[in-house]
């Protein structure tokens, strides 16, 4: 079958080829599914650069891309929950890596059904956003009349979370950049705060939740918008203890300047890591055919331009998800 | 049992002996929300008389979208009866919207009856005249009403339904997005 492969760490030019390989094998819990289509993400760029060789690492060559949809076309013997012909969509565990293909296979404990009243290409487009913004808003125990701060509304996850803080009743400011700041109001968002001209540290006060989508000096200044006793989750701040722990990291302690400001705010700091969910797609996919959530394409490509999508994401300028439709 | 007897005394005279062969060949069955009874792409081996309960007839296109063309409620018949006529695989899924109880008939059993008690030729063209009408009523609906005077027809055309089906079934029933499907009923809460 026809895959693309990451062959080397490098430049997105010199890094990815098209190659020949065998079919997956389909163990007694996975379901083979004929790719439609797969969609790319940051992290698929990182890893293409080698940016991440130290904490997820990749035997070379290695089919690349996390997010698929398609039609369940085999299963293994212990799996109950799919039928052959099922329409599915996920995002595959780090060992199944590798959706820019013709088949992949799939534990089925991270598979659900796609929306159905959605295509392919869209369904393609939900799963690592989808994931990382529920398991962040539900980690903070997002409710009803919650005032949450989601750092880069116009962002893949961004984008996906404030439709689904709107989903559960809550009162959402995002930041955007000037030329954003519409279509993200389309979202739903309640506030749309554009960094360029306005200062977002003097308009949240005692947010319940902020979602850290940015890093760096947003990590720290969440603590001046969040209440006391509010929580700051973040999938790209530093990692908090536990989530050293889960990583093997002996002795980890939080930066002194984030330890004093949780301390000092009574609040709590949790690093989210994504982890690949079935029943959180189920979740996602209620939503989606409720029309609480739409998902946002920026542009399908052919797979035969899978590179050029890649050139496309590590632009930067795509406003919602950059998928390849594969048959 | 007692609601399709009665529909088919409701059409012709029904002798005993023929009463037990249907009831010979019928197969009560309780299925759960979710459950597929007809499977677009695989061959169609059943014809599904709804006791209570709803099932929906889709098709899905090769963009991977559900389009809505049946609902099926008590006392409805559902299959894919292209798929039997024409013996060919089938293209429509039918699922089970609600806890369902159906009658379950073997289509070539089904067919078998008109040989045994011809009277049933006269039940089955009852029914095919009223599928006819049925969908040639839709298809008229499709193409002169708008959209708020389809959902109408819907809602009189089955009661209730909304009470346990998802909005995106009826929006692609009627042809139109969720977005459209939502103004219309905004609409109608204002008159």
């Amino acid at each position: 079958m026809q895959a693309l492969q990451i062959i080397k760490y490098g430049e997105i030019k010199d890094s990815l080829a098209f190659s020949e390989i065998s079919p997956p094998s389909v163990q007694a819990n996975d379901v083979l599914i004929e790719v439609k289509a797969a969609a790319i993400n940051p992290i698929d760029k990182s890893i293409i650069l080698g940016n991440l060789q130290g904490m997820l690492p990749i035997p070379l060559p290695s089919t690349s891309a996390y997010d698929v949809s398609g039609t369940v076309i085999d299963k293994g013997i212990d799996v109950s929950n799919f039928e052959i012909g099922d329409l599915v969509y996920s995002r595959v565990p780090q060992e199944q890596m590798g959706t820019l293909a013709e088949l992949v296979a799939v534990t089925s404990h991270a598979v659900s059904k796609k929306p159905g009243n959605i295509s392919f290409e869209e369904a393609a487009g939900l799963p690592l956003v989808g994931l990382t913004a529920l398991q962040s808003l539900e980690y903070a125990g997002i409710k009803e009349n919650d005032k949450v701060l989601i750092h880069a509304g116009s962002g893949g996850v961004g984008s996906f979370a404030i439709q689904y803080a709107k989903a559960k009743g809550a009162y959402v400011y995002t930041t955007t950049s000037t030329s954003n700041v519409e279509w993200v109001k389309e979202l739903g968002a309640d506030r749309v705060i554009d960094y360029k001209t306005e200062d977002y540290k003097a308009i949240v006060k005692d947010a319940d939740i902020v979602f850290d989508t940015l890093g760096k000096n947003h990590t720290t200044e969440a603590f001046t918008v969040v209440k006391k006793g509010g929580i700051v989750v973040s999938v790209v701040g530093p990692l908090d203890d536990e989530s050293a722990k889960m990583f093997g990291i002996a002795d980890y302690k939080l930066p002194t300047e984030l330890s004093k400001l949780v301390r000092e705010k009574e609040a709590a700091y949790k690093f989210i890591f994504m982890h690949p969910n079935g029943s959180h797609l189920g979740e996602i996919k209620a939503l989606v055919e409720d029309d609480k959530i739409r998902p946002i394409i920026d542009k399908v490509y052919p797979f035969s331009e899978s590179t050029e999508a890649f050139n496309h994401l590590a632009s930067g300028r795509a406003k919602g998800k950059i998928v390849v439709k594969i048959s | 049992m007692e609601d399709l007897i009665n529909k088919i005394k409701g059409s012709i005279i029904l002798s005993s002996k023929a009463e037990e062969y249907v009831v010979s060949i019928a197969t009560e069955k309780s299925v759960s929300k979710g459950d597929v009874l007809i499977r677009q792409g695989q061959a169609v081996k059943n014809t599904y008389f709804v006791q209570d309960g709803c099932l929906r007839a889709y098709c899905i296109d090769k963009n991977g979208k559900e389009h809505t063309l049946q609902f099926a409620i008590k006392n409805w018949w559902i299959s894919d009866f292209m798929a039997i006529y024409n013996k060919e695989r089938s293209t429509l899924t039918i699922e089970c919207l609600t806890d369902s109880n159906v009658i379950e008939f073997n289509t070539e059993k089904l067919d078998g009856i008109y040989s045994i008690f011809p009277e049933f030729e006269a039940f089955q063209r009852k029914n095919l005249e009223r599928h006819v009408v049925s969908l040639h009523k839709r298809i008229l609906n499709q193409l002169q009403l708008t959209a708020p005077e389809r959902y109408d027809f819907f809602l009189k055309q089955y009661p209730d339904i909304e009470q346990y089906t998802p909005n995106y079934h009826i929006a692609s029933y009627l042809g139109i997005t969720q977005q459209s499907l939502s103004r219309i009923r905004v609409e109608n809460a204002r008159k």
